[in-house]
């Protein structure tokens, strides 16, 4: 779910990212009560005709939506196992418009931003002494180290085919999980270089 | 009162798993560019993150620029920057801006602060057009760059790099050389791009854990390349 953000600047970069949650929020909760097709259809219209507002990169990512095709046939299919297959398509529909809408707050609004808006919901973390800061921080790195594990998916793939001809799929499960490990612990190590994120104790 | 612009390790040995990577180290670095060859396994990098708290020596003293390396453990980030092998191991934020400015962050500017002095570094390095950018849309020397960056706003004393060029082809490794030429900074790098040192003042070869030679960069160097071609050779 969680996209690349947009480098090249849009319409909806420039609008604060409160207003960009706040919106959300108010959508998802408006759209949940309703079963009407059309209605569902007029909102993924809707959402489509806001990508294409911000410029053709950012149309290029409703393709995000390809792997979950499989989800929406399921959907579908057992919808239509029960009789209903109407209420199938509103719900795949809803789901894409959420989708999408999601994402085109992520890929419009940088981090440290968007942590400011969280940060003040974080606060109460607080008070069990989980520092916001730290969970601030972990976010931002989850955002920052998916592309990032993507990409070492890709290369352990390579190198299965390159030596097999076929598909790693879950074969690369295991080597995955190490080599992530792995790069945890250089990432760990390099933010210890430049102090940690707790002060004081450090071996 | 210590030297204040001096490394010193004295008799330092440092054990990882019950091995000894560093064997009873003596060195005193007062030059500003200091080069550190040998093998894989020799204790190079063992030895470098000695001088950031980032392992503690078993035995002896480390003193960097007037810094106990035990007992100021916590101080010595911003007095030494690292840069590592692969930047994507050290890059932990999504844009640019906010890699740059979590540095400023670390050596206690407020957010707002940090984003300004951020952008203001990146004005520097004549890269303003980089600082909404997505980290992972940057190439592999765009990447190490942004790392100096990152690490030079903390305004360190000495600047570590391990291994810095690794993955990075010979254009952009010599543009990055230069721009490390030009530092202020103390400079400690280990390569294996052996003459990437010939402009240094200094080149130490350890070898399983010792100083196996330590002298004037033509010199340690030639000599660790007729090791290596011998033991080729044989």
């Amino acid at each position: 779910m969680i996209s690349l953000y947009l480098a090249e600047r849009t319409w909806l970069h420039g609008v604060p990212a409160g207003w960009k949650l706040l919106a959300l929020a108010l959508i998802s909760l408006a759209v949940t009560p309703f079963d009407s097709l059309p209605l569902m259809a007029g909102l993924v219209a809707a959402t489509l005709a806001l990508y294409a507002s911000l410029g053709r990169a950012a149309f290029a990512q409703v393709a995000l939506l390809r792997p979950m095709w499989p989800l929406f046939a399921i959907l579908i299919a057992l919808h239509w196992w029960n009789g209903d297959i109407l209420l199938g398509l509103v719900v795949s529909l809803r789901i894409v418009a959420m989708i999408l809408i999601a994402n085109a707050v992520t890929m419009t609004t940088r981090m440290d931003a968007m942590m400011d808006v969280i940060e003040p919901a974080l606060r109460p973390l607080g008070w069990f002494g989980i520092p916001p800061r730290s969970v601030a921080l972990a976010v931002a790195m989850m955002i920052r180290f998916v592309p990032l594990l993507f990409a070492l998916w890709e290369a352990l793939n390579e190198s299965w085919r390159a030596r097999t001809g076929k598909r790693g799929g879950w074969r690369l499960l295991a080597p995955f999980c190490i080599q992530t490990l792995r790069l945890s612990h250089h990432t760990a190590e390099a933010l210890a270089a430049r102090g940690g994120v707790f002060r004081g104790e450090r071996r | 009162m210590p030297n204040a612009s001096l490394i010193s390790l004295d008799r330092v040995t440092l054990r990882r798993g019950g091995r000894v990577v560093l064997d009873g180290i003596s060195l005193t670095f007062t030059e500003p560019r200091i080069g550190l060859i040998g093998n894989n396994g020799s204790g190079k990098s063992s030895l470098v993150r000695l001088l950031n708290g980032l392992l503690a020596a078993d035995e002896g003293r480390v003193v960097v620029h007037g810094l106990d390396a035990r007992e100021k453990a916590a101080e010595l980030p911003r007095k030494v920057g690292f840069i590592f092998q692969n930047p994507d191991h050290q890059i932990i934020f999504p844009t640019v801006v906010e890699e740059i400015a979590f540095s400023l962050e670390q050596a206690g500017r407020t957010r707002r602060e940090a984003a300004g002095e951020a952008k203001a570094a990146l004005a520097r390095f004549d890269r303003e057009s980089w600082a909404d950018r997505p980290v992972h849309a940057l190439s592999e020397g765009e990447k190490q760059l942004l790392c100096i960056i990152a690490v030079l706003v903390m305004e360190p004393a000495v600047i570590v790099l391990d291994e810095p060029f690794s993955s990075l082809d010979l254009p952009t490794r010599r543009r990055l050389e230069r721009l490390i030429a030009g530092l202020p900074q103390q400079v400690l790098m280990i390569a294996h791009e052996l003459d990437a040192f010939d402009l240094y003042d200094r080149v130490v070869w350890l070898h399983e854990g010792r100083v196996r030679m330590d002298g004037p960069p033509v010199e340690v160097v030639s000599a660790y390349r007729d090791m290596v071609e011998a033991e080729a050779g044989g």
